[in-house]
């Protein structure tokens, strides 16, 4: 029975979150949020609640002017599979996708009036998937068309969430040109990151579907939906056949990982632990008793008797130092050696116009 | 004369105290064409305060008026408006007082060549009689004082109108023949801005015309008067900029001042022709085209003294006006400036040829400026082209009006000598065409 409950808690994780982005705007980038509703639509297939997903595309494919069939995001041709369904959130859209608004999500430095759809309530025992897609290059996400967020400062972003306390493990997938240089430089323990290409190569679309006129899907997360398709909430497929995804021969690009920094095996990480929001419950009619552990909980922090009053406001900042902090604004005067010449100069110039004679009045 | 002058200066005075207390004053004091980086009032308050606080005014890029204009306006902020009202009123009145003048040394030229039978014998409509000018000193007045350029410079409180009664004083002093104080008070105007450097020349013709000292190259007298009144010149500007010197203990204000003016790195939109070009320029290009840019303000010097140096007081008309034009942060207070000399001309007007096309012009870009600045700035439909090309327009339109009036002033000349009705070889109507 023990070890029953040693595998309850074998992964370490109590709760699921994804951060799904999208970062391209403009009718020709449909594929990058097929790409994201895509995985949007998987992780909710596989138990994650919209309460648990922060989804930011940064442009309307469904409802864009230009769409041939409004409401709806193939990313099949053929209109085989519509990603775009009747209960779709998505908590950024548009402009608000932004590279600031992205980090803040991240690191939870949100001003107080966000609504909490759009925050990442995650804490230390959260698997968080991080799924990103758009235009990139070596070392850089290109957000809008406008900004780019570098490797330097996700790395950074992520540092802070571990230092926060924000995640247990984080899955990093990302699906751009050269998108393994995003990940090169990550420091933060227990990150495992994917890419679609190596650094130097580019990703590349799937199919073009000549009904709605643009490239549906990229390769990558095009071949990634197919596999997990076949996920369901119980399997207990592991992150080891997600590297094997999309060989080259497939997907033209190489896809790469990197798992230095994760502490599991991969082999012992299921897709269910990022991907799905999977409640193991294991009904038992036996009671466990915990009284050991709460008293020796109970000893290790007895209880300060440390009375302190209250400081007063009066006390910590000293009145009669502020009011005489600034210096006394002294006004400017010129120095007297020039009034002296400039006006020996106009008298000369008087005496010299009216003659010299007029002095002798002076004098 | 006294009587009417006064009451143009009151009637004045009245529509800028009008103004100063209206809702336009802030509107006024922010436009482009009226506030230039060099003069903006908000630049000197600036530049006062950052003394007060300590800090040399020049340390930043914010201020660009010499230490003179320190020293007048450190105890005079609160009476701006009675500063800048006064500046103008004693521009004007130097104005009058240098027209009047004018106008008698024309007269007696006239009557000179006329007795020497210089003048062809029908050509008595071209010749001005004492009637007609007995007006014009208070019409230059009065142009200077209610023309709406002038109005909207003084209201914005801009330091162009300092500028301009410093260029008056210089033109009264020339006219009046004293050598001593046209050299101080041109040298004054160069320390204020660079430009009325080149005002010496007409200032020299014409006092060498007043002293009937012939313009020949060899002759000594000639090069003795230049000499003097050259040394006059460069002595009192160095001694105004020494001076300067012992008001901050300090050299900055020449890269300030000076360096600001020709090397030109604030690229606000104004009405001149310097903005655009060096906005889109590679850096690798600018010190040409800065370069070319200024020296075309100093080149008609010249070949105009060349020309027109039977007419210095023309001559100094039309270099203003070239400053005007050509200048790197020129203000709508410029312009008026050059404008107030219009009614001396009025007698060339059958001569004009475009003057209807050229004041329409005018007008119509003095009225786009604010819409298009609208467009620009504020809605966002239009972009700096727009802008641009309205300056454009109206730096042309102000050219063609000095060239007409250049055109004009030539032509009147050649008809007074060789009379009005011109005939070719074989006794039909010529046509005088300037090539």
């Amino acid at each position: 029975f023990q070890d029953q409950a040693e595998q309850f808690f074998r992964s370490g994780h109590t709760n699921n979150w994804a951060v799904l982005v999208c970062t391209s705007r403009f009718w020709f980038n449909y594929r990058h949020v097929a790409n994201t509703l895509s995985v949007y639509r998987s992780v909710k297939r596989l138990g994650i609640p919209d309460s648990h997903i922060v989804l930011m595309l940064a442009d309307d494919m469904a409802c864009n002017p230009r769409n041939p069939k409004p409401a709806t995001v193939f990313s099949h041709k053929n209109m085989e599979l519509n990603v775009y369904g009747d209960d779709v959130e998505v908590d950024y859209r548009s402009y608000e996708v932004t590279v600031e608004n992205f980090l803040r999500v991240l690191t939870g430095r949100i001003p107080p009036s966000t609504p909490r759809s759009k925050r990442l309530l995650s804490d230390d025992r959260s698997n968080i998937l991080i799924y990103m897609t758009g235009h990139g290059g070596n070392g850089f996400l290109k957000f809008q068309d406008s900004e780019e967020i570098t490797n330097v400062e996700l790395a950074d972003a992520f540092e802070q969430m571990w230092q926060k306390r924000r995640y247990n493990e984080l899955l990093f997938i990302i699906d751009t040109c050269q998108g393994a240089s995003m990940y090169e430089r990550f420091y933060s323990p227990n990150i495992m990151a994917l890419a679609s290409s190596q650094v130097g190569e580019d990703s590349l679309s799937h199919q073009p579907d000549l009904g709605i006129g643009v490239h549906l899907m990229d390769r990558y997360t095009f071949y990634v939906l197919e596999f997990l398709e076949e996920i369901h909430p119980a399997s207990q497929t592991n992150m080891n056949d997600l590297f094997q995804v999309c060989p080259k021969s497939l997907c033209v690009s190489t896809p790469g990982h990197r798992t230095d920094l994760f502490q599991r095996d991969p082999q012992n990480v299921l897709i269910t632990d990022f991907f799905g929001s999977v409640r193991k419950v294991e009904i038992t009619t036996e009671t466990l008793s915990l009284d050991r552990d709460v008293a020796a909980v109970e000893s290790k922090f007895p209880e300060e008797e440390v009375a302190t009053e209250p400081l007063k406001y009066a006390e910590q900042l000293p009145v009669a130092q502020i009011i005489h902090q600034k210096p006394k604004q002294k006004d400017w005067h010129p120095p007297g050696g020039f009034i002296l010449g400039l006006w020996a100069l106009i008298i000369m110039v008087f005496f010299k116009t009216y003659g010299i004679k007029h002095m002798k009045h002076v004098f | 004369m006294a009587a009417p002058l006064v009451m143009v200066v009151l009637a004045a005075v009245t529509v800028r105290a009008a103004l100063y207390r209206s809702s336009l004053a802030v509107f006024i004091s922010e436009r482009v064409e009226v506030a230039s980086p060099l003069n903006a009032w908000k630049r000197v308050v600036e530049g006062l305060a950052l003394l007060d606080l300590g800090v040399s005014p020049y340390s930043g890029a914010i201020f660009h008026e010499t230490p003179l204009i320190i020293y007048l306006f450190h105890f005079l902020t609160e009476y701006a408006e009675l500063v800048f009202m006064i500046t103008d009123v004693l521009t004007a009145v130097a104005l009058y007082l240098a027209i009047q003048d004018f106008n008698k040394v024309v007269f007696k030229k006239q009557k000179l060549l006329i007795e020497l039978d210089r003048y062809a014998p029908d050509v008595a409509e071209l010749i001005q009689t004492p009637m007609e000018m007995h007006y014009i000193p208070l019409k230059v007045a009065l142009f200077y004082l209610l023309n709406p350029y002038t109005v909207m410079s003084c209201v914005a409180k801009s330091t162009c109108a300092i500028n301009n009664s410093v260029i008056a004083f210089f033109i009264l002093a020339t006219i009046k023949g004293s050598a001593f104080l046209s050299a101080v008070f041109l040298a004054l105007a160069t320390y204020q801005s660079l430009y009325p450097l080149t005002l010496f020349a007409p200032a020299l013709l014409y006092l060498l015309q007043r002293q009937f000292i012939p313009i020949k190259l060899k002759s000594k007298s000639f090069w003795l008067y230049t000499m003097q009144y050259a040394s006059l010149y460069l002595c009192s500007l160095v001694v105004i900029i020494c001076l300067s010197f012992f008001l901050l203990n300090s050299w900055d204000f020449i890269p300030s001042v000076y360096g600001f003016i020709l090397s030109v790195p604030d690229l606000t939109p104004n009405i001149g022709l310097f903005w655009y070009f060096f906005a889109e320029m590679f850096e690798h290009f600018s010190l040409f085209f800065v370069c070319v840019f200024q020296i075309n303000v100093f080149f008609y010097t010249i070949p105009l003294a060349i020309k027109l140096k039977e007419h210095p007081v023309f001559f100094m008309f039309v270099q203003l006006a070239i400053i005007s034009i050509f200048k790197s942060y020129p203000t709508v207070g410029d312009i008026a400036l050059y404008m107030a000399f219009l009614p001396v001309w009025s007698h060339l007007y059958r001569f004009l040829r475009n003057i209807f096309i050229l004041s329409c012009v005018l007008i119509f870009c003095s009225f786009l400026f604010p819409v298009l600045w609208h467009l620009w700035i504020y809605a966002g439909s239009a972009n700096s082209n727009f802008y641009y090309a309205i300056t454009l327009t109206f730096n042309i339109g102000q050219i063609l009006l000095i060239s007409d009036y250049f055109y004009a002033f030539l032509r009147r000349e050649y008809y007074l000598t060789h009379g009005l009705h011109l005939t070719r070889q074989d006794g039909t109507e010529a046509m005088l065409v300037l090539k």
